[in-house]
């Protein structure tokens, strides 16, 4: 991921994806998330938590599965889309929110 | 060495008890360890409680464990638990985890997931809570969400081998599709019973309007088990399995030849002594034939003996018991305050006959009793239950067999059919002595009878017996045969008078009699003691006669010498011959 993305700090305060580096589900939810991010004109990149790293960001933010995406609004956590983004069209109805 | 060490199996199976003694038992040890065992079921059966209570036993024993709930909060699980037992088990402590993980619930979904993350949480928490028992709550609402469920069952696999590899034992728990294969798995984990070595299905069915629990290991590969669809109850002590007997149950006590009494000593004395320490008495009758007097009067004289006694009663308030027992003369308060006798009295249809079993086990367990009484144990069969309505009863009896308890029971019997006997007669092959009390009409009166109908190991009478009740206690009476009748009430007494009076004459005759014989026998010896004086006079009389006679005759002879010699010749007598007729008329 590039330093320009990470350095997005508007979608990174909005969005955060859960992943487990090194599994394919979580590499392809990247790839369905950038073309999304794309299609949609958004600049930036969500915060990522790899939770084989930091499980116990799991607890904090009760986040079990991925990968995940999950949206915060001004006053916490929001809404969860679990997968890997294969479908498009419910990837696109939950960025829609943003 | 330790339990798992204990139970494991020659194929390497290790087994670590869930801590629960009668699934442990049926289980051969408890659950697989390093393992995952699916624990299926419909909502409500207890999948939750199961969870719960396995990491209440295991925290208990000094381990560790880590409950995730993918269907409540932490808070609604602590709520769940407070009313057990061993609720305080998840108070503070550094050695239980209890993770909420509930988000998965109304999430949206975009494809496939994995579930290395919640591994991940999983390893962490272990470690931190030092622990190898994980409880997976709910797994179903997580893996449901699996648009192929050819995933979610590789994830369960993925789940297992990770317990081996962690060396960490799980249960898992989701709901149970509704009817379906003999394992009825889930729709979301199609094949599931061939991934998981173990499997245990909960289920709830109503009977009578009244809510039935069973447990059914379904499956566990490698291991003896108990396969039976097993009666279950959940109490304030948590899951039971109520008619699972540990290995020691099974070993029988020792059969004694001691007596004991009745309370009724005739009823003793019909018994040859009493009834056998140990044994069971049933007694049947129809409401109002005094089973409940006969059962409190065993039980008052257990008492006095200084046993202790559990009197459990399904028909009455145990105040109402007392005052009425006082009115024919058993006091049982005395017996209550001194701590020998425990009255409890529980109502048939208040919970199913399972729990009601477990609550008498509970109260045997706790009292200790050497007698047992239950009046009358046909309400117990009344109670709903899902088994035959007597297995409560006859585990029951078993145990008190077993622990040298002697029982009464009694039984109401339903109408006035002479045949009635034969409708208790199930119960009755339980029991080591039957007593049968019924009323009897007679001349304008009801009487109560009691008869002995057997008793194993004793040669007792077969005569019935009326059943006297006053304020003094029960008593037996000989009943009167009276022809092709049996007096009872009133005619005994009236029969028993006329015995009495002529007993009465009978032994003033005989007195009469003695009497007369004794002045005869006075008189006669009377006589004998004048005819024997007379005896004695006359034979003096005859004693003098002969001396007067020898002295008569001398005399004769003197005389006739003096006559001699004044007739000599010469006129004459020598000098000797005066001499000697001097001296013969001096004498």
């Amino acid at each position: 991921m590039s330093e320009e993305l990470v350095a997005d700090n508007s979608l990174s305060s909005k969005l955060i994806l859960f992943v487990t580096d090194g599994a394919p589900r979580s590499g392809r939810a990247r790839d369905n998330l950038s073309a999304a991010l794309i299609q949609k004109g958004l600049d930036g990149w969500p915060r990522e938590i790899d939770l084989l790293k930091e499980p116990g960001q799991a607890l904090a933010f009760g986040m079990f599965a991925t990968p995940a995406l999950l949206r915060i609004g001004a006053d916490g956590p929001k809404a969860v889309l679990y997968g890997d983004f294969s479908d498009t069209g419910s990837l696109m109805r939950f960025l829609e929110a943003l | 060495m330790t339990q798992v060490e204990d139970d494991q199996a020659p194929n390497g199976l290790v087994k670590r008890p869930t801590g629960i003694p009668s699934i442990d038992i049926a289980t051969c040890g408890g659950l697989p360890a390093h393992r995952a065992t699916l624990v299926l079921g419909q909502p409500g059966c207890g999948k939750t409680i199961l969870g719960l209570q396995v990491l209440a036993c295991a925290l208990d024993r000094g381990e560790g464990g880590v409950f995730v709930s993918f269907e409540e909060s932490r808070k609604q699980i602590l709520r769940d638990v407070a009313a057990f037992s061993w609720a305080d088990r998840f108070g503070e402590t550094s050695r239980c985890e209890i993770i909420d993980a509930q988000s998965m619930k109304g999430a949206e979904l975009s494809g496939p997931f994995d579930i290395d993350g919640l591994l991940a949480v999983l390893a962490m928490c272990a470690d931190r809570v030092d622990g190898s028992l994980i409880v997976l709550d709910g797994i179903d609402q997580l893996l449901r969400r699996q648009p192929d469920p050819l995933i979610a069952v590789e994830q369960v696999r993925q789940i297992n081998d990770w317990c081996d590899q962690r060396s960490c034992t799980l249960l898992l728990t989701g709901k149970q599709a509704q009817g379906g294969s003999q394992f009825a798995s889930p729709d979301h984990l199609p094949g599931i019973e061939f991934l998981l070595s173990t499997i245990f299905t909960l289920s709830t069915e109503l009977v009578d309007r009244s809510l039935h629990r069973r447990f059914r290991i379904a499956k566990y590969r490698g291991s003896k088990h108990n396969g039976d669809e097993l009666a279950m109850v959940i109490d304030q002590d948590g899951i039971c399995l109520p008619y699972i007997n540990s290995p020691s149950d099974k070993v029988g006590g020792s059969a004694t030849s001691e007596r004991i009494s009745t309370g009724i000593e005739r009823l003793d004395d019909v018994l040859g002594g009493g009834i056998y320490r140990g044994s069971t008495t049933l007694i049947s009758g129809q409401p109002g034939t005094s089973k409940t007097t006969l059962a409190a009067a065993f039980g008052v004289a257990a008492c006095q003996r200084g046993e202790r006694v559990l009197y459990v009663s399904f028909d009455e308030h145990g105040s109402n018991i007392v005052r009425n027992l006082t009115s024919v003369g058993l006091d049982l308060q005395p017996h209550i305050d001194g701590g020998l006798l425990a009255l409890h009295a529980r109502k048939s249809w208040d919970v199913v006959a399972e729990e009601h079993f477990m609550a008498l086990q509970q109260m045997i367990e706790s009292f200790k009793p050497d007698c047992l009484v239950i009046d009358p144990a046909s309400s117990l069969l009344k109670s709903s239950t899902s088994h035959s309505p007597y297995v409560a009863l006859e585990r029951l009896l078993e145990n008190t067999t077993r622990q040298g308890i002697t029982a009464l029971l009694t039984s109401i019997a339903s109408d006035d059919d002479p045949s009635d006997e034969a409708t208790m007669a199930q119960v009755s092959t339980l029991a080591d002595t039957w007593m049968v009390v019924r009323f009897r009409v007679h001349g304008g009166e009801r009487n109560r009878s009691l008869s002995v109908v057997k008793s194993r190991g004793t040669a007792h009478s077969n005569q019935v017996r009326e059943l006297v009740i006053s304020s003094e206690g029960l008593a037996l009476a000989d009943v009167y045969e009276f022809g092709t009748e049996v007096l009872m009430g009133t005619a005994r007494v009236e029969k028993e008078s006329e015995e009495k009076i002529a007993l009465k004459l009978r032994e003033r005759e005989r007195e009469r009699r003695r009497q007369t014989l004794d002045q005869e026998i006075e008189k006669t010896r009377n006589q004998i003691t004048q005819q024997q004086n007379d005896l004695a006079r006359l034979v003096d009389e005859l004693k003098y006669e002969s001396v007067y006679d020898d002295i008569l005759e001398q005399e004769v002879s003197h005389y006739q010498d003096r006559i001699r010699w004044r007739r000599e010749p010469n006129g004459q007598a020598t000098a000797h011959d005066r001499e000697k007729d001097h001296q013969g008329g001096d004498t």
